[in-house]
């Protein structure tokens, strides 16, 4: 396969991935990934240029996810009683700038840039911007996702209800 | 200007809404309170060395918490002297001076103008710069390592402020001689709604739990007791203490996956905190603690994990939060890890916990602002006259749920409104 047939592949991989989060469809959207994914979303910070350090041990972050986690933050959504999401908003992920940076022995580095949207009950209105850098592993004749960087571009962010 | 006893009801225990939405209520918060009151400002651990700093607000000023050459912690207020600019634009650094970006003029980590260009060209040597430092914030102090400032230099002291919640705050963070300090990192993360709300939440509503964590509680996340707990008035309680303060204590089993971790930790604590702590203090050691420190410092601990947080006033209608993780310096790398988890999992701009509370304190003040609306009060009246005294903790106690700690916090609210004159016990 070439490159642009595996940039193509790909694209079309997060592009379906983006259509299941868009519409609701979180227990499919949890099949995607391995059961090993780490899916993390460090916090940005204001500091003198190029001091950001993602490495430094036992930092907060947006998110620090596990297949458990995730899997228990989908049932909460699932019990309809979660007032955040009730009722639910409307979420469009814009999915942009793929890029296979790498493909070795069933292992892909893709990176992509997002805009993500949400809209809900009128006035409460988001928007979310970064990029993700994932690691895919080809598993049993699919790609499936075991490990995804979440980079935001906001530092001071909102109520995050929505998966990057 | 708002007539400040009929917004606070104390008589018939009620609170107008326009506590919540008037723009003329919030500006004067902004000079009753905000510049009265002792507000966290940092934690010790997160300025260690000479020359550390972090950015922060106090209210809506921006101040730079920073620890000069004689390890003194300094705040100063985050203007130039010259001509009003943010002089330091970054989080956190360490540094031996702060250049305002527009004209140059430098100042020492004491606040002092120690740089002015072109001094004899353009100023003739004139300028008295002994007089144009920094402004200082009057009195800076530090309780087991929460530091907190006050822009009033009458304000009583740090100590007398806090009053009874002392003893809460110390079943936390006296336990162990080690003390605690940060996780790296903080949350920051804009809300609509009032501070006011997420406030008083922390400081005595339990009663929100059950229907606000609906969620939570449909995936068996905590157990459903009895209202009241299983330990109603001793680890189960709900206090009003002086000051406005309020603290919430749950005694809420581990859940399972975690005992393994905690248990044995928790054990040693327990150990090293008997001869640190009164036996009514050590017998809160493990359980769930939620707290607020007048007027807008929160805590809440659970599991390992500590969330110290401020709610940040950005209008009446909006709040910016600031959330630190809190660890004890002895605690294994396994408690950390799953006290840093535990927080983003929960209580985070992402916490399943945190994000229900926050649509909650949003659609409050957008459904209760209107002309209408806001002219009929807000009850607070559950539980009152049925709190008792406790002979071995301080303040008025009650079981979960009641009202008795959120209503304190409006009478010293109030108190503080009307300039400080009123009665509040």
């Amino acid at each position: 396969m070439n490159t642009i047939e595996l940039r193509l592949q790909f694209e079309d991989l997060l592009y379906h991935e983006a259509w299941l989060l868009d519409h609701d469809r979180l227990e499919e959207w949890l099949t995607l990934s391995t059961d090993q994914i780490r899916y993390w979303a460090p916090i940005r910070t204001n500091l003198a240029r190029g001091s950001e350090d993602w490495s430094r041990p036992s930092q907060l972050m947006h998110f620090d996810e596990d297949k458990t986690s995730l899997i228990m933050r989908v049932q909460r959504i699932r019990t309809g009683a979660a007032h955040a999401d009730e009722p639910s908003a409307r979420v469009r992920h814009l999915i942009s700038n793929v890029r296979v940076l790498d493909v070795h022995e069933r292992v892909a580095q893709v990176t992509s840039n997002f805009m993500v949207f949400k809209s809900r009950r009128g006035r409460e209105e988001s928007l979310f911007v970064g990029c993700r850098e994932d690691r895919w592993r080809w598993t049993d004749g699919a790609w499936k996702l075991e490990e995804r960087l979440i980079v935001l571009d906001h530092d001071v962010i909102e109520n995050v209800t929505v998966f990057f | 200007m708002p007539k400040w006893e009929e917004l606070v009801d104390l008589e018939n225990r009620t609170v107008s809404p326009r506590v919540f939405t008037a723009p003329e209520v919030y500006r004067a918060e902004q000079e009753h309170l905000f510049a009265r009151c002792w507000l966290y400002v940092g934690h010790e651990s997160q300025i260690p060395r000479s020359g550390d700093f972090v950015t922060n607000y106090m209210g809506e000023e921006p101040v730079i918490v920073c620890r000069d050459g004689d390890g003194r912690v300094r705040v100063l207020v985050n203007s130039c002297r010259h001509r009003g600019m943010r002089v330091c634009r970054t989080d956190a650094g360490n540094t031996r001076t702060f250049q305002c970006p527009y004209h140059g003029w430098t100042y020492d980590v004491q606040g002092r103008l120690v740089g002015v260009p072109q001094y004899q060209e353009a100023y003739h040597g004139e300028l008295k710069r002994e007089e144009w430092g920094l402004l200082e914030v009057p009195q800076v102090d530090s309780y087991r390592g929460l530091l907190f400032a006050n822009f009033d230099k009458e304000a009583e002291s740090l100590d007398a402020y806090l009053g009874e919640m002392k003893w809460y705050l110390d079943v936390l963070l006296n336990r162990t001689a080690g003390g605690w300090k940060t996780l790296p990192g903080v949350h920051k993360w804009t809300l609509r709604g009032n501070w006011k709300l997420a406030a008083e939440q922390f400081g005595g509503d339990n009663y929100h739990v059950m229907a606000g964590h609906e969620s939570m509680a449909r995936l068996g996340l905590f157990p459903a007791g009895k209202t009241s707990g299983d330990e109603p008035w001793t680890r189960d309680f709900e206090v009003r203490t002086d000051k406005g303060h309020g603290w919430i204590n749950l005694a809420i089993p581990d859940p399972p996956g975690t005992v393994e971790i905690l248990g044995p930790y928790q054990t040693r604590v327990r150990e090293e905190a008997k001869q640190r702590l009164q036996p009514a203090q050590h017998a809160l050691i493990g359980t769930t603690h939620v707290g607020t420190i007048f007027p807008n410092c929160s805590i809440i601990s659970f599991n390992g994990m500590t969330s110290l947080r401020l709610w940040h006033p950005r209008g009446p209608r909006n709040m910016e939060v600031w959330s630190w993780g809190l660890i004890e310096c002895d605690a294994p790398p396994a408690v950390v890890e799953m006290a840093r988890k535990m927080q983003i999992l929960t209580f985070s701009p992402t916490g399943i916990f945190e994000q229900d509370d926050g649509e909650m304190w949003g659609e409050s003040v957008e459904a209760m602002g209107g002309v209408y609306r806001r002219q009929f009060p807000l009850n607070y009246q559950m539980g009152a006259g049925y709190g008792r005294r406790d002979p071995e903790k301080p303040g008025l106690i009650h079981p979960p749920s009641t009202e008795i700690s959120v209503f304190g916090f409006y009478e010293r609210w109030r108190a503080l409104m009307n300039n400080g004159t009123g009665v509040h016990a």
